[in-house]
């Protein structure tokens, strides 16, 4: 019953898809906002994956940070879109030149949405809590923090070791300030310091925010905004044509003609640490033979994803390029499904029998280029399409798999390329030593010279395959301005939303 | 009638004691639980373990079976792993969009099904009733996604009359607002449904007009239509009545469908994503509280059956 309405539901969205493209008009050029930004206005954002709580301290998912970092919970320091590192709660840092301690100067005047006040030692408090307990999410990341201590409005951390990662680890879950002795329902219910308050939220349906008109910077621009969670991108499209949403995020690039038609939306593309990662089970069998990843690797023409998906790009490698660490490693997997059999024949892999295990919520798209591009040089892919509970258990705990693919989102994630215990399989102690001295580096341009370099292995290694780097695909509406264009699947900052009432 | 509704009300019990173990334990056979998901990629088997621990779901699967009936036999139907709010709390809420959608749904499958289905027995043989008939047979095989997308297509995105998705953030307390998003999605269902059952009425008025007592009413001198609205039909009718407890639980399955298709915040959405999250707690309490609704509509049609149709009593 699933897969079959499964398949149903896509032969819909084809045909749903060609009947629109037949009655839409000519595509113009969307116009610019010309109205006022109205104060009152209240925006609705098309979201995919709505979080399963609120939890802040111990959920995980992209779906969590999205949208409560930034914009209801705050850290000492926070970041850009382009991934640049900023003043939050914190007025000001310095990081002394060995690198061990940092020091913060505490915001005065800043209270919660409760109204209580943020005082020095609610700083203390949460990241000393962060660090104390393994169950809260990145407790890890504050693990080189030896102690944690306040003086006035000053804040200090005195590390046991440098750590080139401890700032940006600041401006996501590790570094979030909340109340010491809060006793909100963390689950459905938050309290934070940031430009906006959680209203409601109806689970299974949407999230509102509105303004907190009590925030210590420069206020919000819009009175409300609704994340509406709609996973279905057909369902979104028909919502944003009958003007029920301003702001479609996860768009699908290649709809772009259809949400563009009558002028309403424009489709921005933005970068995104987005990384359809291929991984290999390399443990045993016929992949632990770095020639038949390899020609897995020279089989697959990734072109033809970015094609296909309408955006994004190409990469060859563990980084992404809004990452330190970026290089170009087109060079290592060129496609060439030649070079590929010759390697398969060399490694006596022929006629391999291969299963893909992929969670069922990616376009069928991935699998299918997959499927024929192996197919190609010799090698039978079996696709096995599960839920994402079932991809937890089978691939990520039980390392039950040959081949999987994920979209990783997270940025600088490099670390699970050094973690030999991860489901990638991926054991190399040259790469874990030089991580290790990229997070010992003090100076930053030296600490993404040894990751690039580590890259670069891990790349010649085919430790797996990284079958496109994500673009963040949004469609705005016309009156609406200040939207985030870039990695919007991790963070979503919403400080400069504005709706224009013309 | 006594001993008769009691010997039913017993049934009823034994098949919502006997569901409740299908549903926990078949539910158990689903890889995966709600602590890896809680706990993600990039967590460590303790912290799933501790989060797994904290859950309850540690201890043995009797002893949980056990707890969750204990429960629910004092009205407790479970919470949420993921937020601790209460099952029953949740169904309460999400009833307000999906109860309203099975009612428009059936109404409409009816006021549908049983005009066309009595007129198309009346003109069987006749270019129209075989029209109807056929017409009938397609609209039943249509796909329930297809339908509401057909209709999405015409209604929504190029005549722009009602909404393509979504319920109102302020419910209810816009009514016209909730009604008008309920329209698609209950058409969707009630049209499919209500072919089925007019195929059902068509074939039960074709039955009617063979028996004896609709032929006897014709002979004392009604014409043929006329013994068949005033005699036939009331045996059609309680036939139908039947037929519409079945069609309770297709209205279910139909809403787990179009409140997918047309991202209702209902029960049957409720359902999915749960299942997804693996919730099993809530995922059980809400599968629980659907088995009952339709067997205690069932069980209502059978006492209402057996209360109106005289020959049922007289063999009792």
């Amino acid at each position: 019953m699933p897969r079959r309405s499964a398949l149903t539901a896509t032969a819909l969205v084809v045909v749903g898809g060609l009947l629109l493209t037949a009655c839409s008009p000519a595509s113009t050029p969307a116009p610019t906002p010309t109205g006022a930004p109205d104060p009152d206005a209240s925006v609705a954002i098309r979201l995919v994956l709505e979080p399963g709580n609120l939890d802040i301290r111990q959920t995980a998912g992209a779906a969590v940070d999205q949208i409560l970092v930034d914009n209801i919970y705050q850290g000492l320091v926070s970041r850009t879109p382009e991934q640049d590192i900023v003043p939050a709660l914190a007025e000001d840092w310095n990081v002394s030149s060995d690198g061990l301690t940092y020091t913060f100067t505490l915001r005065e005047g800043v209270t919660f949405h409760d109204g209580q006040e943020l005082t020095p030692q609610d700083v203390v408090w949460s990241l000393q809590t962060r660090k104390d307990t393994p169950d809260w999410r990145d407790s890890a990341r504050l693990a080189n923090v030896e102690s944690i201590t306040a003086e006035g409005q000053e804040i200090t951390l005195a590390l046991s070791e440098p750590d080139s990662s401890l700032l940006w680890n600041l401006t996501g879950r590790a570094g979030i300030i909340l109340k010491e002795g809060d006793t909100v329902d963390y689950q459905t219910a938050a309290n934070g310091t940031g430009p906006f308050v959680l209203d409601r939220w109806r689970q299974g349906d949407s999230i509102t925010f509105a303004r907190n008109d009590a925030y210590w910077g420069e206020p919000a621009l819009v009175a409300e905004v609704v994340f509406d969670y709609i996973p279905d991108t057909q369902a979104a499209l028909n919502a944003a044509l009958a003007d029920e949403v301003d702001v479609v995020t996860g768009f699908e690039a290649e709809l772009t003609p259809q949400i563009e038609a009558d002028g309403a939306f424009t489709v921005v593309l933005g970068e995104s640490t987005d990384k359809g990662t291929l991984a290999f089970n390399q443990t045993s069998g016929p992949l632990a033979d770095k020639r038949v990843r390899q020609a897995i690797r020279q089989a697959i023409d990734h072109d033809a994803f970015i094609e296909a998906l309408g955006s994004g790009q190409t990469q060859f490698g563990p980084i992404p390029s809004l990452d330190p660490g970026y290089e170009d490693l087109a060079d290592v997997a060129p496609y060439d499904p030649e070079a590929a059999r010759a390697l398969l024949e060399e490694a006596g892999a022929e006629d391999l029998e291969l299963e893909l295990t992929i969670p069922n919520f990616y376009n069928t798209t991935i699998p299918t280029i997959l499927v024929s591009d192996l197919n190609e040089v010799g090698i039978t892919l079996e696709v096995n399409s599960v839920d994402f509970g079932t991809w937890l258990t089978d691939v990520y705990t039980n390392r039950d798999y040959d081949l999987s693919f994920v979209l990783h989102t997270e940025a600088r994630d490099f670390e699970n390329w050094a973690n030999p215990d991860y489901y990638f399989t991926y054991d190399n102690p040259e790469v874990q030593e030089l991580y290790a001295e990229s997070l010992a580096a003090t100076d930053e341009g030296e600490a993404a010279e040894l990751l690039a370099d580590a890259a670069r292995i891990v790349a010649e290694d085919s430790a797996a395959d990284w079958l496109f780097n994500g673009a963040s695909v949004v469609a705005v509406g016309t009156t609406i301005s200040g939207m985030p264009s870039i990695n919007v699947n991790e963070r979503l900052n919403l400080a400069q939303l504005a709706k224009s009432n013309g | 009638m006594i001993r008769y509704t009691l010997t039913r009300l017993a049934l009823l019990a034994l098949g919502l004691l006997i569901a409740s173990v299908l549903i926990f334990f078949t539910l158990r056979v689903l890889p995966g639980d709600v602590a890896q998901l809680i706990a993600g990629v990039n967590s460590t088997p303790e912290q799933i373990a501790a989060i797994r621990e904290q859950l309850g779901l540690t201890q043995p699967l009797p002893v949980q079976y056990l707890d969750w009936i204990g429960g629910v036999l004092t009205g407790d139907l479970g919470t949420s792993l993921w937020t601790g709010t209460t099952v029953a709390s949740e169904i309460a809420e999400k009833a307000q969009v999906t109860v309203p959608l099975g009612i428009l749904s059936l109404l409409i499958a009816v006021l549908f099904s049983i005009p066309f289905g009595v007129i198309s027995a009346m003109r069987r043989g006749r270019a129209d009733g075989t029209a109807m008939s056929v017409g009938a047979q397609l609209v039943a095989a249509v796909p329930v996604v297809w339908a509401g997308m057909m209709l999405v297509v015409v209604f929504a995105v190029w005549l722009g009359w009602l909404p393509a998705q979504g319920f109102p953030r302020a419910g209810w307390q816009d009514p016209g607002a909730a009604f008008r998003a309920l329209i698609l999605p209950a058409l969707t269902i009630g049209i499919v449904e209500g072919a089925m059952l007019m195929r059902f009425v068509r074939s039960a008025t074709l039955q009617a007009v063979g028996q004896d007592f609709v032929r006897t009413a014709a002979a004392k001198g009604l014409t043929r239509n006329a013994a068949l609205i005033r005699h036939g039909l009331p045996v059609v009718g309680l036939s139908v009545i039947t037929v519409l407890g079945l069609q309770v639980a297709g209205i279910i399955v139909g809403a787990v469908v179009v409140e997918q298709l047309f991202t209702l915040p209902g029960i049957g959405r409720m359902l999915v994503a749960d299942v997804d999250a693996r919730d099993l707690p809530k995922v059980q309490g809400e599968l629980l509280a659907l088995t009952g609704f339709v067997l205690i509509v069932g069980f209502l049609v059978d006492l209402a059956h057996r209360a109106i149709d005289p020959r049922q009593r007289e063999a009792s």
